[in-house]
């Protein structure tokens, strides 16, 4: 009765005043992440193999086992756009094509809301076919029905602004051009969550405008978003929350600043090594 | 300490915290990713993104004859040369024409049916390893692509038959109401191609050497399934003849000989062996790759 003013609730940073914010949107529990790979093997320091058995080995029976994601486990919130950092070959990539669904877990589970789409610059795309083909194609993949594709078509090729290109394969295309494809293609669907990986760094300027806008929106309407990227101004610019991934092993979770501080200073000490 | 904040939290709000990350998960209704999805919930995943299937088809059909000058005018010249090329060989050096009356037309109907299955059975089989592009990077129910992989192959196949149907008369065989089953021998054949591409799939994402099989397979099918003989004029009517002439490869052309051709009989058994075969090994392929929807995609 007598409390008229509301307590001060906690701010919580760079949170949009949505009515979902705060519900979990993606639980990522104790999940390890092994694949094999074919082509090449590990040589191991223990073999006592002359160089000739050495080279054999790496023709017949070389099939090898990476483990690239040791026990993570995190859960994100509706309104966060978390960033993912580390040093190549840390396994952000191959988190995010198991958040996306499209590698399995070897152990733990990941659990989300809705649909999560992955847009990676080595995208999903089929190279041999018209731009205009892989708009359909990739957008029926993400679960359009084929009249809303209809409706999306339009757009989709305005946003990537290809032009007359749209008609040709898409291995004509310029990197560039492929990039802002595929990240047209799948923002299209307007995802729960939308994952991208490094795709900002490609593109011009005005299309990094316009992509970072998209991705606001998408965040306000939706949700989630996840990001890698190697460049610590756009994870500082976009995400409220970093995860720092060390080798496939979580080493922080928390603020953006605070986190890459502690990155940067063992990439400094790291180029110090090196420099010596 | 306090330069490197661990993820003891795990990103949890205040009032999650004490809860685990599952119970946090069941709580909102949230649901797992990957795993192999129930029976009933995977058809009805399939059938939800069939057009996605129909429109990979038709591209990629539609990609195979793209990178030359001729284009789309290959799926013609294709079969035709590749017609061509076995009247030569088998009509007049090797002469393997006992116990045949009109053989341009039983040496056609085998090699164009006989390309089909083949070509059904070694793109089936890396359906899923040869498209890790998709398969990396989007979530779908997988046996979307070794169906999808077959029925490229059947519209690929469609002008081929349409060129057999022509080159038919001109060998001698008179128009007949049979010729309207033909579609239905096509049907079958393919919902069987279907079902080897989804066992043979699997197979080579568990042990990706059969891969390098399967040619030697194919070649070795192909003098087993009378493409360019009689089986019954060369291996006799024993035992041996009729396990030839009932398997699978055998059924289909002779089928379709059925269809086309006056001398080939029809009869009611090659049917229902032509049935039994595609209903048995659709049935067995899906379930057999289905098991391990949760394997494929990590290499």
């Amino acid at each position: 009765m007598a409390d008229a003013t509301p307590t001060p609730v906690p701010a919580t940073p760079a949170a949009p005043a949505t009515p979902d914010r705060g519900r979990p949107v993606l639980v990522v529990d104790d999940v390890h992440l092994k694949y094999k790979t074919y082509g090449g093997k590990r040589r191991t320091r223990s073999s006592r193999l002359p160089g000739w058995a050495q080279g054999f080995t790496q023709g017949v029976g070389a099939v090898d086992m990476v483990h690239a994601v040791k026990g993570v486990s995190f859960v994100a919130h509706h309104g966060e756009s978390i960033g993912l950092i580390g040093h190549n070959g840390s396994g952000k990539s191959t988190l995010l094509r198991a958040v996306a669904g499209a590698m399995p877990v070897s152990s733990g589970a990941i659990y989300t809301d809705g649909v999560a789409s992955l847009l990676g610059v080595s995208g999903a795309l089929i190279k041999n076919l018209s731009g205009e083909r892989n708009i359909i194609l990739g957008c029926l993949a993400l679960g359009l029905k084929p009249d809303e594709v209809a409706q999306h078509y339009d757009e989709v090729v305005e946003f990537a602004d290809i032009g007359e290109f749209v008609r040709l394969p898409m291995e004509a295309y310029s990197s560039g051009m492929g990039a802002r494809l595929r990240f047209a293609i799948s923002t299209a669907a307007s995802p729960d969550i939308l994952m991208i990986d490094e795709a900002l760094a490609t593109g011009d300027a005005s299309f990094k405008a316009r992509s970072q806008r998209r991705i606001d929106e998408i965040r306000e309407r939706a949700g989630t978003v996840l990001l890698v990227s190697h460049s610590m101004g756009t994870i500082k610019e976009t995400c409220d929350r970093v995860l720092w991934l060390d080798s496939g092993v979580l080493r922080a979770d928390g603020d953006p600043d605070e986190v890459i501080e502690a990155y940067m200073e063992t990439q400094r000490k790291k180029v110090e090594a090196a420099k010596k | 300490m306090s330069a490197e904040p661990v993820a003891d939290q795990q990103g949890r709000l205040p009032e999650e915290v004490g809860h685990s990350l599952k119970e946090i998960a069941e709580r909102h209704g949230l649901r797992q990713v990957g795993g192999r999805p129930r029976l009933g919930a995977y058809l009805k995943g399939l059938l939800e993104r069939r057009h996605f299937a129909l429109v990979l088809a038709r591209s990629q059909a539609y990609s195979q004859n793209q990178g030359s000058y001729l284009g789309q005018a290959w799926n013609i010249l294709n079969p035709l040369i590749n017609a061509a090329v076995y009247l030569t060989i088998f009509g007049y050096v090797l002469k393997t024409d006992r116990g045949v009356e009109n053989y341009i037309a039983y040496l056609l109907v085998g090699v164009f049916f006989f390309q089909f299955v083949t070509r059904a059975i070694t793109l089936g089989s890396k359906a899923v390893v040869g498209n890790t592009g998709l398969v990396n990077s989007l979530q779908f129910p997988r046996a979307l692509l070794p169906i999808s992989t077959v029925l490229t192959e059947l519209i690929a196949f469609l002008p081929a038959i349409v060129v057999l149907l022509v080159l038919m008369p001109i060998s001698g065989e008179p128009l007949r109401w049979w010729w309207l089953a033909l579609p239905g021998a096509v049907a079958l054949m393919h919902l069987w191609g279907t079902g080897m591409a989804f066992l043979l799939a699997r197979l080579v994402v568990e042990v990706r050497d059969v891969a390098n099989l399967i040619p030697f397979a194919m070649r070795a099918l192909m003098y087993f399934s009378g493409v360019f003989f009689s089986i019954t004029s060369y291996a006799g009517s024993g035992l041996l003849g009729t396990v030839l002439e009932y398997q699978p490869v055998a059924v289909y052309l002779q089928l379709a000989r059925t269809c086309l051709m006056v001398e080939a009989e029809p009869s009611a058994s090659l049917w229902i062996a032509a049935a039994a075969w595609a209903f048995g090994t659709l049935l067995v392929g899906f379930l057999f790759f289905w098991r391990a929807e949760a394997k494929y995609g990590r290499g």
